[in-house]
């Protein structure tokens, strides 16, 4: 990634941040515009980090700070699993790990109309995307796409839900394959459903399968990549 | 009867003084048949001494302090309300001053959705309009039900009258739906209330 500071503080990019931590100054860089994402704040004339982290850039002018936690701060356009709470007349109420429940209105469903609302149990999972998320406001969800069409969200059926941190789920849902569910699909089979806010679903046609995978997914979080992979052969020697 | 020196809890119907020592004010009144003060509401007794220049030197004692004394909002009334919640289709607030006057007691109000603005109602978004912590002129529209009146600011002079960005400064107005925090230059979307000056 090419470095744009020439200033004094060595540039900040891919090096562990702390919150406090003065990344950037904008007093330097006159006429640009740049572009903060999570975890980075403007205060006057400096660009100051909130979160602890690594600072990523991407060109031409994005700059965030990536960080793994256990809990969930909602964000629009994540797919999340949610566990259902409690039904209202117009909304379900659903768990995403965030600070506050999640509103699901009732006809968020492809073809969803008063006749047909689905009838969800106490503590069914779902797959859902979120809608809209606004500090201090209960977030809104819903089952369908952007063009609203139902595209595997919904109920899960069946399977193993385990919880992992949000870093672990962003690094199962990046492209190229992560190693450890590439490993993996190598010699089982099985359904996997990964929800950013740090819940992951696992379905396969026998426990055992869902049992392995559910552990090598628990394990693989700081291992590096070929690390993964002598894990995962290391499991699949146990039961095969 | 001597002064009190503290301030003592009267109801409607207590002895408050002699009409020889004391004046009647606020919340008193003099039996003309034994020129006794009574107290006709109920609150804190208070001696106000008189002002220097009058003919007549007697202390005035008046009853106040009692929250039923305070302004109550009316439908039609201009109240300032301070946002406390904002959800998908309504924003909670407390009415804080009724006209010119400070409320004495909390009143909740409700903005629903239609009653944001004038036009678009079915697009507004609250988000856009309130957030938490603005201050906002609204006009009584009515009691509306037991937890809380309804509150409409589909007028132009009715909207925020102040708000603190994401930063913590006080923005500045710059449009009905815009206003710009002065420390960071972000705008933030709200619906603004236009000040005659």
């Amino acid at each position: 990634m090419e470095n744009k500071q020439s200033s004094s503080p060595a540039s900040f990019i891919d090096s562990t941040i702390v919150p406090g931590d003065v990344v950037l100054d904008l007093s330097s860089m006159t006429n640009q515009t740049i572009k903060l994402g999570g975890g980075l704040r403007q205060d006057c004339d400096v660009i100051s980090a909130m979160k602890a982290g690594t600072l990523r850039f991407s060109k031409p002018n994005k700059y965030w700070i990536e960080s793994s936690q256990k809990r969930y701060v909602p964000c629009v356009e994540d797919t999340v699993l949610g566990i259902v709470v409690d039904s209202k007349a117009d909304n379900f109420l659903i768990d995403i790990k965030g600070p506050t429940l999640a509103f699901l209105p009732v006809l968020a469903f492809e073809g969803g109309t008063r006749r047909n609302i689905p009838k969800f149990e106490l503590g069914t999972l779902l797959y859902l995307r979120v809608v809209k998320a606004n500090f201090g406001m209960n977030p809104e969800l819903s089952c369908t796409d952007a063009s609203g069409k139902a595209a595997e969200f919904g109920p899960l059926k069946d399977g193993y839900m385990f919880e992992t941190s949000t870093g672990l789920s962003r690094k199962l849902l990046s492209s190229p394959t992560c190693p450890v569910l590439e490993a993996l699909g190598k010699k089982l089979s099985f359904e996997i459903a990964v929800g950013l806010n740090g819940r992951v679903w696992v379905n396969a046609a026998s426990p055992d399968t869902v049992v392995v995978v559910a552990n090598a997914i628990m394990n693989s979080e700081s291992l590096s990549t070929a690390q993964q992979i002598i894990m995962v052969e290391h499991l699949l020697k146990n039961i095969q | 009867m001597e002064k009190s020196g503290e301030n003592e809890m009267v109801t409607p119907g207590d002895v408050l003084g002699r009409a020889t020592d004391l004046k009647p004010g606020k919340g008193a009144y003099v039996a003309s048949h034994n020129n006794t003060i009574y107290a006709s509401l109920t609150g804190l007794r208070r001696i106000q001494l008189p002002p220097p220049d009058s003919p007549d030197q007697r202390p005035i004692v008046e009853v106040t302090g009692h929250k039923a004394h305070g302004p109550v909002p009316e439908p039609g009334s201009v109240v300032i309300a301070r946002v406390t919640k904002v959800m998908a289709r309504t924003a909670s607030a407390d009415i804080m001053c009724v006209g010119p006057k400070s409320v004495r007691e909390k009143f909740t109000g409700i903005i629903r959705q239609q009653d944001v603005r004038a036009t678009e109602i079915d697009k507004v978004d609250m988000h856009l309009s309130f957030h938490p912590g603005d201050i906002v002129r609204a006009v009584v529209l009515s009691l509306g039900d037991a937890r809380a009146y309804y509150l409409s600011t589909a007028k132009n002079e009715l909207g925020v009258v102040s708000a603190e960005s994401s930063a913590g400064a006080t923005m500045v107005p710059i449009s009905w739906t815009e206003m710009q925090c002065p420390l960071t230059g972000q705008i933030e979307q709200r619906k603004v209330a236009k000040v005659v000056s």
